[in-house]
């Protein structure tokens, strides 16, 4: 009895022992790691402290939104399981039971109520700029209400970020920024400025462990040696390669280089006022629709894609890209109005134009790719239709000071505008509606355009609860603005990365490298 | 000596002031820094509220009048964009950027003192032609080229160096070092001896000329004719009394060094103060701009008080008044 008690206990040890091992051993042989070389280090993990690119892509490693934006733009569940509408402006959202943050505690409705009502008060206010009220019904239900019926409030919370209140009162503002405590895929172990941020998975995931176990963000600001870096093994992937190293890259099997379409649309804007503050005429030319048509002809993207960009470019269609609402499939700018300059210079003589005039363009010489470039090939190309193009380059800091609506020193201006929430509505309403009509509305409108028709469109689209509805509204407000040309659209930028081969990854169209959707082959 | 003190110190806060008003002015002129921090389709409404957030939404007098009595209580301003105070900004990236400057400094003297001995000595032989070439070299490359050239030739072609970053660091007085560690020792090579470059060549020459002008000099040749060693007179009575300009060079590029590491940094990744000026720069982030140039001008100031106290052991004939 005694004895094979005995050797039961043994074996027991032993395969204990066995179990331990073999756990150790797969644990030191699985543990994934993931280096990303990014272009600036996150400037803060609060994610309603402020926006750019960086500190975007670590918050969503971090934390989670009620909705989730997909690599596609489309949209599914986040920490909200499902959501409905009671009326017309009372959203419903059903909370996902059983998530927890990283120090243990349970997500609950109060963490939503509470994240909502900071980002209110924060310099983030404009995400929740749609939401008038919200409340939590139980611990797993909150009620949003919307000031107007809104389609799209799903695609607005995928830009909200949930913080856990009990941790977030507990610490204060500034140990939430350098120890965030989330519900996300990722946690933070180490966050040491400009030279590394280190996260750890999070085992307990709802949706299910990351496949990376480790992950580290390297600021590396300069292109070259980004670069470099990726080529001595320092990092495993790299955002925003150097246009210049795409060859170089491409020539050594052990990389690849990777592109996407990027949504930041580089647009011209036109003045459409009666006077126009840079032209020394008593009329603005641009005011006449024929005017800019013959502007349009003249800009030969295809040349801009080839010479300035590399082919790393895509010509735009339309204001906002296929995925959004209010793209209306099949129609083009490029199209409707090629390049034509002969064309071009007859709608200037019909116009009464035909010597053209002078004009200034207002554009950055350090936001967007080549963007003083763009500017010269533009000012070349206006000038084959006598339209004489002088250029106003200044850095970004000054810029979007100078052009700010009421634009009183613009007559056009370049500049980008992406809509990562995937609705073209938000930019046709703050872009195109008339100015000073309707508070929150027309206040980026730089060209003063103004349509009734647009106008009552966007309304329409604005008060409808219905998403079919809100993208056919649209498309009629994207028809009739191909008509009037109040902006000329340039291209999309290319997003350019280049990853060792082993790395499985697909870049995102938000830009948004996400670890989680990352995997690493032997 | 004190008196002496208490009026460099008198003459630092002026020059403080002075750095405050005018990098104040300036930021006025560079555009609006509530555009960069906030979403650029918000209302005007957003806007106000952004500009109450970072106390913008004062005149620009009061503003300073607001900094001025915040740095008298010690309080230098939060970061517009970081939303923290901008002298920890500074102080938390400040040890990086002087580990790097010292090893540079280090390895600049250390080479550029004998080489230049040497040249100054025997100015006619072939070896210091050479020395002399190089050191135009040095002055004339842009370190911005030599960085590149550095990563690609040790880093990406022979993979015998890292190329950028830190590398692993050891807490020591609470500060985080890399020159602690072998790890460390790789990432900071490349990057010193890139910001070394500069200074060397100019150490260099400014120690050949104060040695050719002092060996002709008549305690020299005494020194020679009373059989003193060849050493003994190069770095016993030569160098000691060619010193005094190299000190001052020494002083005012070490300033520089920590004050505008900016590129270097930037081409090696390298998490020190140089590059946050740069973003800020970028940002419109006004308090960590003037915090970041009043530090320097307090470094500069602070430096060449040393160098002065240095002029005296060298040359006892010198006394500070």
């Amino acid at each position: 009895m005694l004895n094979l008690r005995m050797t039961k206990g043994r074996n027991a040890l032993f395969a204990a022992a066995v179990f331990l091992a073999s756990t150790a051993l797969t644990g030191t042989v699985d543990a994934k790691t993931l280096k990303v070389g990014l272009t600036s280090d996150a400037v803060s993990l609060d994610p309603q402290a402020g926006e750019e690119l960086s500190s975007n892509i670590l918050f969503y490693h971090i934390y989670d939104p009620l909705v989730r934006r997909k690599a596609d733009l489309s949209f599914g569940p986040g920490l909200a399981e499902s959501w409905s509408l009671t009326d017309d402006t009372t959203w419903v959202f059903k909370l996902r039971k059983g998530v927890k943050f990283h120090n243990g505690t349970d997500f609950k409705a109060s963490d939503v109520v509470f994240t909502l009502d900071r980002l209110k008060k924060s310099l983030m206010a404009n995400l929740g700029a749609n939401i008038s009220a919200f409340r939590a019904i139980d611990d797993y239900t909150v009620e949003i209400k919307t000031p107007r019926p809104y389609a799209v409030l799903p695609n607005d919370l995928a830009a909200v970020l949930i913080l856990s209140e009990q941790y977030a009162k507990e610490v204060g503002n500034e140990k939430l920024d350098l120890k965030p405590v989330g519900t996300g895929p990722y946690k933070v172990v180490e966050w040491i400025k400009e030279d590394h941020i280190t996260l750890s998975a999070n085992k307990d995931y709802f949706a299910g462990a990351p496949k990376i176990d480790t992950v580290t963000f390297r600021p590396i600001t300069n292109g070259a040696t980004r670069t470099a870096a990726l080529l001595t093994g320092e990092v495993d992937v790299i955002q925003d390669l150097n246009v210049r190293d795409v060859s170089r890259v491409q020539a050594d099997e052990r990389y690849k280089v990777l592109t996407q379409p990027s949504l930041l649309n580089v647009v011209v804007s036109i003045d459409n006022r009666e006077k126009s503050p840079t032209i020394a005429l008593d009329k603005n030319p641009m005011a006449d629709r024929r005017v800019r048509e013959a502007m349009i002809r003249a800009i030969d993207t295809n040349a801009i894609n080839k010479i300035i960009m590399n082919g790393l470019s895509t010509p735009s269609d339309q204001y906002v890209p296929a995925s959004h609402t209010g793209h209306v499939d099949g129609a083009s700018f490029r199209t409707t109005y090629p390049f034509d300059l002969k064309k071009a210079a007859e709608l200037m003589a019909e116009a009464g134009y035909a010597d053209g005039f002078t004009v200034t363009l207002d554009a950055t010489n350090n936001r967007y790719v080549n963007d003083q470039q763009i500017a010269q090939a533009l000012a070349s190309m206006l000038g084959k239709i006598k339209i004489n193009l002088k250029l106003n380059l200044m850095p970004k800091s000054n810029f979007f000071g100078y052009i700010r609506v009421p634009s009183n020193q613009s007559s056009l201006i370049m500049s980008g505008w992406d809509v990562p929430s995937g609705d073209g509505g938000s930019m046709y309403g703050v872009m195109f509606y008339s100015r000073g009509k309707k508070q929150g509305y027309g206040q980026v409108n730089r060209g003063s355009y103004s349509n009734p028709e647009v106008d009552a469109l966007i309304d329409k689209a604005d008060a409808t609860p219905k998403l079919e509805e809100r993208d056919a509204l649209l498309q009629e407000v994207t028809k009739i603005l191909m008509r009037d040309i109040p902006m000329i659209p340039i291209h999309y930028e290319q997003d350019l990365y280049a990853a060792k081969k082993t790395v499985e990854i697909t870049p995102r169209a938000d830009k948004f490298l996400w670890a989680y959707e990352i995997d690493v082959k032997e | 000596m004190l008196g002496y003190t208490i009026k460099r110190l008198l003459q630092m806060t002026l020059v403080l002031f002075v750095v405050s008003v005018i990098v104040f002015l300036m930021m006025s002129f560079t555009g609006d820094p509530v555009f960069m921090v906030i979403p650029i389709d918000s209302t005007e409404a957003e806007i106000e509220q952004a500009r109450r957030l970072l106390g913008l939404d004062r005149s620009l007098f009061s503003q300073y009048w607001i900094f001025l009595t915040n740095l008298l209580q010690g309080d230098f301003g939060r970061s517009y964009v970081f939303r923290q105070p901008a002298m920890d900004l500074i102080l938390e990236r400040l040890p990086a950027t002087i580990e790097m400057v010292l090893v540079a400094i280090t390895l600049a003297t250390l080479v550029a003192v004998p080489l230049g001995v040497y040249a100054g000595a025997n100015p006619n032989r072939p070896a210091s032609r050479g020395i002399m070439a190089g050191s135009l070299l040095g002055i004339s490359l842009p370190g911005f080229w030599v960085g590149m050239m550095l990563i690609f030739f040790f880093s990406v072609r022979h993979q015998f160096l890292p190329s950028s970053g830190r590398g692993e660091t050891i807490q020591f007085l609470g500060l985080r070092l890399s020159i602690l560690t072998a790890d460390g020792w790789s990432h900071i090579i490349l990057p010193a001896v890139t910001l070394a470059l500069a200074t060397l060549a100019i150490i260099l020459r400014i120690t050949r000329a104060g040695m050719m002008e002092v060996m002709r000099q008549d305690y020299i040749r005494f020194a020679r004719a009373k059989g003193a060693s060849r050493r003994h007179i190069l770095f016993g009575h030569g160098l000691k009394n060619a010193l005094i300009p190299v000190v001052t060079i020494f002083g005012l590029q070490l300033g520089d060094l920590i004050a505008f590491a900016t590129i270097t940094e930037t081409i090696f990744a390298w998490p020190g103060t140089g590059k946050l000026l740069i973003d800020s720069i970028y940002r419109g982030d006004r308090p960590v701009i003037v915090v970041y140039l009043m530090l320097t001008a307090f470094i500069f100031v602070a430096i060449n008080f040393i160098v002065d106290i240095v002029y005296t052991l060298i040359d006892p004939r010198i006394t500070v008044k």
